[in-house]
């Protein structure tokens, strides 16, 4: 069980890339309370569950030196007490109903999660209302939970070499903008954030017209509707939180990071170039690029690297972004395979692609990868609620889901090339390396 | 598709009628056999247009004998291809067609996932039937698979949470099959020959072991009439080699096996014992109780050592089957400092099952919430073929899954006190703990008979079993 996980960014990006839908566009009922807090609404009885994915529009981006890893840290105080709903009581609450939830925090976005039988969605929002209008900041609570974060933050570093290293190539990565910290937070921060600054950042940020709210499951949408404005009407509208205001500024040289730790039994590497914002034109190419490089066992870097021995694992990893942000490359070395012989091969590889290009049949498959991983997606209501939600908040606009197929059909090799020149250049990298010894 | 025989159809299926949330059944199924006797399991679903399908042997790490990883190493040699479809064949098709094949080996049960688009399905199946039928073990990729599945073995043991599992297999089970690690160890994987591999197909990869699972957007007759043709004319070469036991739990004294990991920032540990056997009666009421203890965010493992005492980030227990047996563990993390209070606070929350026992409305909470998230869990074709392969292989009845609302409704507190008496270990509690050994030495001490070891060895055991 993993519960109020945090990720450190984004979610897997299901794309699609045929005519053939089983969700249409006119499926989905939307409405909007005059607090401006909006709702996606698709009814599926496939199931006699609904989820109810709420996204606040608030994430580490918008912290600052001194309280970082506040966005994540109040995701935990959601749970900790509110007006009507006590300490406890709201998972206690949800639980005797039948439900459970989770939550993710990432650099821009807050999500909470709740799945439950479909009967019981007015008990869900009767929680959740209560929360947004009153939350309680029991001091009592926020101790106790630092302890839980600290945990959360050293039991990530003590299982996963990737989050290790991938918070070091961010810092270096980032030289001004938010990005450059991690979600969870430096240590120092967890341990000190005051009442004030939890009360400010609930104050400027949980605002009703900052939140998109998606249900999906064995609902009728009118109903919904009604219990909506029943619950959420009377949260008052609030001014929108500022804007971020760092621009990160260019970048002019390769940047280097290496990370020690004794148990890596072999070398982890991570290959960082900046990227554009998720809503920019390039968003589709980039990511048939990722697949092309790293999907499956026909993938360049896989048949590069772990066919040929020098690593046991290869992959890619971006978040969805409001700002520019990044698209990593990592590798795990295989035994005794010097992290530099490593790199060479999976930079040879980057560079290839930039120049040459990729074939017909690679597009082909990447295109369609893309629509059988929409079709999984598509086989749970928390797919479908995910899809919605991250398309709504991340491109403007849940529509344009329904106009990926379109965008993907239209991309050429020419266009995967164009991306792969523009984004993979030297003076745009972070490298990485993690082992158990500096050589 | 003779002698192809539907043996149960099931009265609901949960398409278009939304039930209420108490009423899950499993969707309509047929079962029924090939010429050769191979079982077949059939699930036709269309909400999308995909199809899973698996193929599942009963056969798994306790068929393993001194060559721990051989069960596991063999499933993954299917995908090295036959001799009609190499390698190089099998990846670029499936992966062109944007579909997914892999193997799954668990301790009782090996065998072939995949799953791809309806219409893909002639081109894919032959495939799919072929390598699981007719690998041949290709020597160069066997060694490379060989090599990385060694360094795989190596790294799983950078993360503790990826094995302590593993540890507390072997400590429960000694000497018995169940103890064997599914992967293996650095050492028994690197012994491992091609000649093994076939010789294992050759003794557990036959129709009268096999169930063929489909799950998806297909038409019965149609696919009964494929499968026929793909599978039935495997024939089995020998006798089958015969089903043994495969261990108890040794619980005859409180135990820990501590395990040092140098540079560990925070301790991984687990406790507990015996549990119960997958097709066990009282096990879905089991679920309920687990549900109480450690199964949830507000049970009362999690809501001590996390919300009331912010010593970790999560703390939960879980009942372990097999076919024959089983375990149950309590397991939780936290700061190398703060081990010792974990540990007291884990062992006094559990001993809650006994000293105070469970309320009714506690226990009206949990069924709810049980029955509330059983839909999802099988919500996929994929999720569905699974449970229907745990099913063949560990011989439950679906009568568990269609009378699973019964069970849950008919569990009162004096029933759910019996249990507890029943099936939780309570004492002589097999612990164990990995982390900075030289911080917890004198700690992990208290709770039993000590026995060290360390992570960068190869495999689950200490050098020289006591």
């Amino acid at each position: 069980m993993k519960w109020k996980t945090l990720l450190a960014s984004g979610c897997l990006l299901y794309g699609m890339a045929a005519a053939a839908q089983a969700v249409t566009a006119e499926q989905v009922k939307t409405f909007t309370l005059p607090n401006g807090m909006k709702f996606l609404v698709l009814e599926n009885t496939t199931i006699p569950n609904a989820n109810m994915y709420t996204f606040w529009k608030v994430g580490s981006r918008n912290e600052v030196p001194g309280i970082t890893g506040l966005s994540h840290f109040f995701e935990h105080m959601m749970f900790n007490g509110s007006k009507k709903y006590g300490p406890k009581q709201f998972d206690r609450t949800m639980e005797a109903n039948g439900g459970s939830n989770n939550a993710y925090t990432n650099s821009d976005v807050t999500v909470y999660q709740d799945w439950f039988p479909a009967t019981s969605l007015p008990v869900i929002f009767d929680l959740e209302s209560d929360r947004i209008a009153n939350l309680a900041i029991d001091p009592k609570m926020v101790e106790s939970e630092r302890g839980v974060v600290l945990s959360e933050r050293s039991t990530g570093l003590e299982n996963s070499n990737f989050r290790a290293l991938l918070q070091q190539v961010q810092a270096a990565a980032f030289s001004a903008h938010p990005y450059s910290w991690p979600v969870i937070g430096h240590e120092s921060d967890i341990k000190a954030w005051t009442q004030a600054d939890l009360r400010r950042y609930f104050d400027v940020y949980y605002a009703p017209n900052n939140a998109v709210a998606v249900i999906v499951g064995d609902v009728k949408a009118d109903a919904v509707q009604r219990l909506a404005e029943q619950y959420f009407a009377g949260i008052p509208k609030r001014e929108l939180p500022p804007a971020v205001r760092t621009v990160e500024p260019e970048q002019k040289g390769e940047r280097r990071v290496f990370v020690q730790k004794e148990s890596a039994s072999s070398a982890n590497l991570v290959v960082a170039f900046k990227s554009p914002a998720t809503n920019s034109a390039d968003y589709y190419a980039l990511d048939v690029l990722q697949s092309i490089l790293t999907g499956g066992k026909t993938s360049r870097l896989y048949k590069a690297l772990v066919d040929t021995r020098l690593a046991t694992d290869v992959g890619a990893f971006s978040g969805r972004n409001f700002d520019p942000g990044l698209v990593s490359f990592y590798s795990v070395a295989a035994r005794d395979v010097p992290a530099a012989k490593l790199e060479q091969a999976m930079l040879a590889e980057l560079d290839k692609v930039a120049r040459e290009g990729v074939t017909a049949d690679e597009l082909q498959k990447v295109k369609n990868q893309k629509l059988l991983n929409f079709y999984r997606a598509q086989e749970t209501i928390n797919g479908k609620a995910a899809q919605l939600g991250e398309y709504e908040v991340f491109f403007g606009d849940y529509k344009k889901l329904f106009d990926a197929p379109d965008a993907y059909r239209k991309l050429s090799a020419a266009d995967i090339q164009a991306a792969a020149a523009k984004y993979f250049k030297k003076s745009q990298r972070t490298v990485g390396v993690l082992a158990s010894r500096e050589d | 598709m003779k002698r192809f025989f539907a043996i149960a159809v099931a009265a609901l299926a949960n398409m278009g009628s939304p039930a209420f949330a108490g009423d899950f059944r499993l969707p309509a199924f047929e079962t029924g056999k090939l010429s050769n006797g191979i079982t077949v399991y059939l699930m036709e679903r269309h909400d999308v247009p995909l199809i899973a399908v698996r193929a599942v042997l009963k056969a798994g790490a306790v068929s393993d004998r001194q060559q721990a990883g051989l069960a596991n190493l063999t499933g993954d040699g299917l995908l090295l291809g036959s001799a009609k479809f190499d390698k190089k064949t099998v990846d670029q098709t499936f992966d062109f067609l944007g579909a997914r094949i892999s193997s799954v080996t668990g301790t009782e049960q090996s065998g072939l996932v995949a799953d791809f688009a309806r219409d893909d399905a002639p081109r894919l199946l032959p495939i799919f039937a072929d390598i699981l039928q007719h690998p041949v073990f290709d020597a160069e990729e066997f060694n490379k698979l060989r090599a990385r599945t060694i360094d795989e073995l190596r790294q799983a043991k950078e993360s503790p949470r990826n094995v302590v599992q593993t540890y507390y297999r072997s400590m429960l089970f000694g000497s018995g099959a169940y103890a064997n690690p599914v992967s293996g160890t650095m050492s028994s994987v690197a012994a491992l020959q091609r000649s093994d591999l076939q010789a294992f197909h050759r003794a557990y990869y036959r129709p009268d072991n096999a169930a063929l699972i489909v799950v998806g957007d297909f038409k019965p007759a149609a696919m009964r009439q494929q499968l026929e043709s793909l599978f039935g004319q495997w024939r089995a070469g020998g006798e089958m080699p015969k089903p043994a036991a495969n261990g108890k739990v040794q619980a005859d004294k409180a135990r820990v096996w501590l395990v040092n990991k140098s540079d560990a920032v925070e301790t991984t540990f687990l406790f507990g014992g015996a549990g119960i056997a997958r097709n066990d009666p009282d096990y879905v009421p089991l679920q309920v109780l687990n549900t109480i203890l450690g199964g949830r965010f507000t049970s009362w493992l999690n809501d001590e050592l996390r919300v009331n005492s912010g010593l970790t980030y999560g703390a939960r227990s879980e009942f372990s089957t097999l076919s024959q047996t089983g375990t149950f563990a309590v397991s939780s993390f936290t700061a190398t400092p703060k081990t010792e209070a974990a540990l007291a606070l884990a062992a006094s929350t559990y001993q809650r099952l006994w000293d105070k026992g469970i309320d009714a409305a506690t226990l009206e909470s949990a069924k709810a919430y049980v029955k509330g998230q059983y839909p999802p869990r099988f919500e996929t074709s994929q999720q569905l073929a699974g449970l229907l392969a745990d099913m063949y292989v560990n011989q439950v009845g679906r009568e568990q899954i269609d009378n699973f609302t019964r069970d849950v409704d008919s569990l009162t507190p004096e029933r759910a006190r019996q249990l507890v008496d029943k099936h939780f270990p309570r004492d002589k509690l097999q612990m164990v703990l990995i982390g900075k050994a030289d911080a917890i030495r004198g700690i992990a001490g208290k709770y039993g008979d000590m026995t060290e070891l360390d992570i960068t060895a190869s495999g689950f055991a200490p050098a020289s079993p006591k």
